[in-house]
């Protein structure tokens, strides 16, 4: 599993009794959590349970109703000019159920933009980097595809190379999966593994649980706003402790 | 001012309303709203025909309309006016009211723009519902009438509504050839008054707006409504859908 | 009736150079009015997107107003009631200025400017809100996101609708004759007097005109398929 040594002792991502409503129904009713650094935790749950408001929250894509989320020594929901907002944001790579890639773009534009604009890199700095990362996720070849011409499971490779190029310690990834094709599938979960194998902090709403056995350090188990269950995988596939997690458990596998 | 607006509505609202009207033809709103009915009524089961033989195979059919089309996105209506002016007579021989012209006029022109209307609502339906009728045994024309158009023409209502709104706005057009229509009532009043143009158009305006306005709502909660019975939420407008709604939302 | 004779117009340099000068109003008048439009169009689609409910009212009602009125009685308005209502210094001025070229301008242009914004707005509304937060979570802000993300792509959505639009504008500019511009159906009108021979005059320049309106379609069409990368062949 994970061997790299954090650099730094405090956690990578670190929540603070978060809480959340729409309205007058809360989906985050307090969480309590961390990430270490070089950790990969797999996120999972029962359709509307607040997966994707949780991690949304992580980068600010939501805003939350109370308690705090320090993200690499920032603390996210603090008051902020937009700017500096902005630049937090760069720096925690966010991967889309629909992908999101920019349609007018092709791949390596879609991936050299943001550097060029938000960072100011220099553009061939930002398109040497671009055609790295395209040689990375296994699509050299499509450098100037757009991404009408590219596949389902490309297209998704295509944006993990575009939150890649902003350089983040962190990745965020909101079932980058279940908008894929099963053939398909697999090319994406092999490249987010290599991503995991060179040290990579994520946190993955995903119901891969193959991909969670193999690389997760833990797996959070989130049931209405709430995690009931965090543990190493083994553990939590082979002896959930809630009687939630063991009904969601056995319906994915029927 | 207002005082002005109101006096001239005070005393010119019956040459507003209906012209000279019974000493002389029927004018005013009155006119403008026969012209576009008439002028809508007759257009659309033309639209529907041309619609069809824009979509036949048989280049016979298929050229033609396709040219017509053409033709009416490309020349401006008022020069299809003085065409109607200088053709009409000549063809029917009489002397033919400017009114009757007018509604020629209008009949193929919007009658052209409606069959793009008409076309863009079959097409919209895709291949299955036409697949359908004819694995059950429903001739082309049969599928047509019973399957596709009902469907089709129930889907772009709004659009219609929008071509009848663009229809009254087109009737002012008739001022060149002195179709005695409310724009035209509108003139004489100025004529007369000489002193007040400002108010007298402002007036105009406000009554094309009233009505314009009001059946532009129309034609928005139908569209609604008909989202709802269909799908349920609004769709979000495509690239596609933009193309179309660009033909029927003309300035005019 | 004499029988159908073109040379009778072409072949008189009087009746030559009143089309001639028609075409150059027209296209004065059109390709004025489009940039003022466009511009103005601009300006109303900014204010809808700006922060509080007062710039979205006022385009809302800017372009009922421009949709739901004639655009022949806009003009008459414009031309025949706000123009006697400036102070006179000005109206001097414009009668010095062609005035009735100015308020066609104006007029087609402040209307036309409604269709476009709207055009422009549609297009950006068929963009996928996905676009913005993809663009939010990769550090854009608002302005750059904006920029590099939702307007390409809402122009593009927008252009056969901005292609269409800017034909019928060319159509209306044919509107300026009933404030007494001298453009081409002002002159077709002046010709068929001169020279009674209507089917010709009238022949000749509904041509021009189609010819002109099918070369903007063209053109329109090129732009857009220019415009649509995975159309242009670069990919
Ligand atoms: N913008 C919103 N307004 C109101 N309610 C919302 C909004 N977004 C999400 N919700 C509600 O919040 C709850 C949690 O939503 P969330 O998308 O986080 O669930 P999820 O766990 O990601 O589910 P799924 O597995 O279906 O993606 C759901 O009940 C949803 O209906
Ligand atoms: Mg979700």
């Amino acid at each position: 599993m994970n061997t790299t040594v954090p650099s730094n002792n405090s956690p990578m991502i670190q929540l603070k009794g978060v809480r959340k409503s729409y309205g007058l129904y809360e989906v985050l009713k307090g969480i309590d959590a961390e990430v270490a650094r070089g950790e990969v935790v797999v996120i999972c749950g029962p359709s509307g349970s607040g997966k994707s408001t949780l991690i949304r929250t992580v980068n600010r894509l939501e805003e939350i109703g109370s308690g705090s989320i320090v993200c690499d020594g920032n603390n996210i929901h603090q008051p902020m000019p937009a700017r500096e907002l902005n630049l937090l944001r760069s720096r925690i790579g966010f991967v889309f159920q629909s992908f999101n890639l920019f349609p007018h773009l092709s791949a390596i534009d879609n991936i050299a933009i943001s550097p060029i604009r938000v960072k100011g890199v220099p553009r061939e700095a930002a398109y040497a980097k671009a055609t790295q990362l395209l040689e990375r996720v296994g699509l050299a070849d499509k450098a100037h595809a757009y991404p009408g011409q590219l596949s389902g499971g490309q297209q998704q490779r295509v944006a993990i190379a575009r939150a890649l190029a902003m350089e983040p310690p962190v990745m965020l990834f909101d079932e980058p999966t279940s908008a894929l094709d099963p053939e398909m599938v697999g090319e994406v979960l092999a490249v987010m593994k290599g991503l995991a194998a060179d040290g990579m902090t994520m946190m993955c709403v995903t119901h891969e649980m193959g991909f969670a056995r193999d690389v997760a350090d833990r797996v959070w188990f989130i049931d209405q706003g709430q995690i009931i269950e965090s543990a190493p995988p083994d553990e939590f596939f082979s002896r959930p402790q809630t009687t939630r997690a063991q009904r969601f458990l056995s319906d994915l596998r029927h | 001012m207002i005082s002005d607006i109101v006096a001239i509505i005070r005393d010119y609202w019956l040459l507003l309303l209906i012209g000279q009207y019974p000493n002389g033809p029927l004018g005013g709103l009155a006119a403008t709203l026969m012209l576009s009915v008439l002028a809508i009524a007759f257009a659309f089961p033309v639209s529907i025909a041309l619609a069809l033989a824009r979509l036949s195979k048989s280049p016979f059919l298929n050229w033609p309309v396709t040219a017509l089309v053409y033709f009416t996105r490309g020349v401006p209506l008022l020069m299809l006016i003085l065409w109607g002016y200088f053709l009409v007579p000549l063809v029917t021989g009489a002397n033919v009211p400017a009114f009757l012209t007018m509604l020629v006029t209008l009949v193929v022109y919007q009658g052209a723009f409606l069959s793009e209307v008409v076309r863009g609502g079959i097409v919209a339906l895709g291949h299955g519902q036409m697949e359908a009728a004819r694995a059950l045994g429903h001739s082309y024309l049969g599928a047509m009438r019973y399957v596709i158009l009902p469907q089709a023409l129930y889907n772009v209502i709004p659009s219609i509504i929008s071509v009848f709104v663009a229809t009254i706005k087109d009737t002012t057009l008739g001022y060149v050839i002195n179709v005695p229509d409310l724009t035209f009532a509108a003139s004489q009043i100025n004529n007369q008054l000489l002193t007040q143009p400002f108010q007298v158009f402002f007036i105009l305006a406000a009554v094309y707006y009233v009505i314009c306005w009001s059946l532009s709502r129309v034609a928005v909660l139908t569209e609604r409504r008909i989202t709802r019975r269909r799908a349920g939420t609004a769709p979000q407008p495509t690239a596609k859908s933009l193309k179309l709604a660009a033909l029927t939302d003309q300035p005019s | 009736m004499t029988s159908f004779d073109l040379s009778e117009i072409l072949g008189n340099p009087e009746y030559v150079s009143m089309l001639v000068l028609g075409i150059e109003m027209t296209f004065i008048v059109a390709i004025g009015s489009w940039l003022l439009a466009m511009t103005l169009a601009l300006l109303l689609l900014g204010l809808r997107y700006a922060p509080g409910p007062a710039g979205n009212a006022f385009v809302t009602a800017y372009v009922s107003y421009h949709r739901n009125v004639p655009t022949l009685v806009q003009l008459m308005l414009w031309y025949f009631g706000i123009f006697t209502l400036m102070p006179e210094g000005l109206t001097f001025w414009l009668n010095d200025h062609n005035a009735e070229a100015t308020f066609a301008v104006i007029g087609l242009g402040l209307c036309q400017a409604a269709y476009f914004s709207e055009d422009l707005r549609s297009g950006m509304r068929a963009v996928s809100p996905g676009q913005m937060e993809a663009a939010r979570a990769l550090g854009h802000g608002y302005v750059s996101a904006m920029r590099y993300v939702m307007l390409p792509q809402g122009v593009r959505n927008a252009l056969p609708a901005l292609i269409n639009h800017s034909v019928s504008l060319f159509k209306n500019s044919s509107l300026a004759v009933a404030i007494g511009v001298a453009e081409l159906t002002y002159a077709v009108k002046e010709i068929e007097n001169l020279s009674f021979r209507t089917f010709e005059s009238y022949l000749l320049v509904t041509v021009l005109y189609l010819v002109f309106s099918l070369m903007i379609m063209a053109g329109g069409a090129y732009i857009a398929r220019k415009a649509d990368p995975m159309r242009s062949g670069r990919a």
